[in-house]
């Protein structure tokens, strides 16, 4: 029983990560331009698809690979601010039709390039570290919980050290004052659209070994991370890290000892529970949200 | 150095501002005084790019910069403090000044500048690792001031700093507008106050439901008969 608990608190540690990476994408994005960016759940879809076209199809090595990943999604997310989002600042319902458009033109192009199938993606490392006879930690997975940690900590040293991360986080607390100190909501939100993409994008690439690569497959990871947002309680970057492990950890834990649909159920409720008890979420202030 | 030549603007069919034409020379204080709605901070908002004019036009430093963005303004030498202070809430204090500076070379000099301002304001040196949020009004006032010149300015545009503060507080800032004006940047101050404004500034307008009512030095001012019963209150 100890060793089933902790294989699932592996398997969820493994889960938060690449969600945390999606949902902080996400908070980011929302905190600097108010657009709640459906599309999200497709840019991880890309990275996948990255893996798929150079790594599955070319050959070419994984690590360079993953890395494009990360640069090619964070592009597709400036591509995103710049031919949309720019043309519709103050207006968040214009960007949210706008990302839902977006969503289906990227699930269409992938479609009609791939195929609508489920692509196989070979690992690149068949290792295992094997910490008892039941409990084993595939290095593929360890990866993605540790790059995911280095992103994050990245992630938070640039917003909190660095000249355009307070302007950032300006923009996200005061879009006026910010643009009293001479930061522009262009700047700023070019930079949440690249770290925002590049996010979803790795964590796309680094987990398609893992999971089924489809064209649709930005759905389930999209659901996931609005629960994991709303229960952090929205524009907390903090708190949408914490509610990760929490949601992943919740969702593991159901999926192993009960299934996986009683797992979404209880996830949803889980959020409709904090939506009840804690509208603006665990970390959400007031004025904030 | 900074004129408004019929400025107007217009918030759909409420015109906020009408036909304003006002000049700010070197060094001077120059005081915006009326009541609730005059059009006072509409004012400043024109001037530093966050309110389009519908007409007229903004000259600073002999350029024209009605047409342009809020943050191109900044490097231009125009610093707002706007109405309400505006501190970042979830920014420390020194991440709020250090936000001043935001259109300069971080480096030595920007550095400098913050040991300055620290040394400047006491209290924000007291409190520089906490979140503005937790500051008190007067504080936040201080740290909105504080912010505004880390830009190094050519123009400060004050927006009711005495606002919501205790008297001893709003002596504290006035002497602080009065020592930022003796370093030779001149400033608009937009007050309620009038007294506090009158004895700061070198010349004042007074608006009223945005149109220009009264202007002169402000000592001649004190002595208006209009303007002792309406914003002096004697
Ligand atoms: N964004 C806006 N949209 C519509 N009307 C506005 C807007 N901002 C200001 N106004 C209107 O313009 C007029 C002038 O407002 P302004 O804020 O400049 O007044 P003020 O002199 O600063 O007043 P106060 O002393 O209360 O700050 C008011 O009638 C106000 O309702
Ligand atoms: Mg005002």
């Amino acid at each position: 029983m100890l060793e089933l608990l902790l294989q699932t608190g592996l398997n969820a540690l493994y889960a938060a990560a690449y969600l945390s990476l999606v949902a902080v994408g996400l908070v980011l994005i929302f905190g600097v331009m108010g657009i709640i960016n459906f599309a999200h759940g497709e840019l991880f879809m890309l990275g996948a698809y990255v893996v798929v076209a150079l790594y599955s199809g070319l050959q070419m090595p994984f690590v360079l690979v993953a890395a494009i990943g990360l640069v090619f999604v964070g592009c597709v997310g400036i591509l995103m601010e710049l031919s949309m989002f720019r043309q519709l600042r103050g207006n968040p319902l214009g960007g949210l039709v706008a990302s839902i458009g977006f969503l289906m033109v990227l699930q269409a192009l992938v479609a009609m390039g791939f195929g609508v199938r489920m692509e196989h993606v070979p690992p690149f490392t068949q290792d295992v570290i094997i910490l008892s006879e039941r409990v084993r930690l595939p290095v593929q997975r360890l990866i993605v919980i540790i790059v995911a940690v280095m992103l994050l900590v990245a992630l938070w040293l640039f917003l909190k050290r660095t000249k355009f991360g307070w302007a950032l986080r300006a923009s996200a607390q005061d879009k006026e004052a910010a643009a009293l100190q001479g930061i522009s909501l262009r700047t700023t939100s070019l930079i949440a659209m690249f770290i925002g993409g590049a996010l979803a994008g790795i964590a796309g690439s680094l987990t398609a070994p893992l999971i089924s690569v489809t064209p649709t497959m930005g759905h389930s990871v999209i659901v996931a991370a609005f629960i994991v947002i709303i229960v952090g309680g929205i524009g907390s970057l903090e708190g949408a890290v914490l509610a990760a492990f929490i949601y992943a950890f919740v969702h593991t834990g159901v999926t192993t000892f009960l299934d996986g649909v009683i797992a979404d159920i209880v996830g949803l409720a889980l959020m409709l529970a904090v939506l009840v008890i804690r509208p603006t979420g665990f970390f959400g202030s007031a004025d904030r949200a | 150095m900074l004129e408004l030549r019929e400025a107007t603007v217009s918030y759909g069919k409420v015109t906020a501002l009408h036909r304003l034409s006002l000049f700010v020379g070197q060094g001077q204080v120059v005081t915006i005084i009326g009541a609730n709605g005059a059009g006072k901070s509409t004012t400043l908002r024109a001037i530093s790019g966050l309110a389009r004019l519908t007409s007229g036009e903004i000259r600073f430093q002999d350029a024209r910069i009605d047409n342009l963005a809020a943050d191109v303004i900044v490097s231009r030498g125009i610093s707002h403090v706007p109405e309400g202070r505006r501190v970042f809430p979830d920014m420390t204090v020194r991440e709020n000044l250090m936000t001043g500076a935001f259109r300069r070379r971080f480096g030595p000099e920007v550095d400098a500048d913050l040991e300055q301002t620290l040394v400047r304001f006491p209290r924000l040196a007291e409190r520089s690792q906490q979140l503005a949020r937790t500051l008190s009004g007067g504080e936040q006032q201080m740290l909105a001031i504080g912010r505004a010149l880390m830009a190094r300015p050519a123009l400060l545009l004050l927006d009711e700093p005495s606002m919501g503060l205790a008297p001893v507080i709003i002596d504290e800032i006035g002497s602080i507008i009065r020592s930022i004006n003796q370093t030779g940047v001149p400033v608009v101050l937009v007050e309620q106050n009038a007294e506090l404004a009158l004895s700061l500034a070198d010349y004042a307008y007074v608006l009223e439901r945005g149109r220009l009512c009264l202007e002169g030095e402000a000592a001649s001012l004190r002595d208006n008969e209009l303007v002792r019963t309406a914003y002096l209150g004697v």
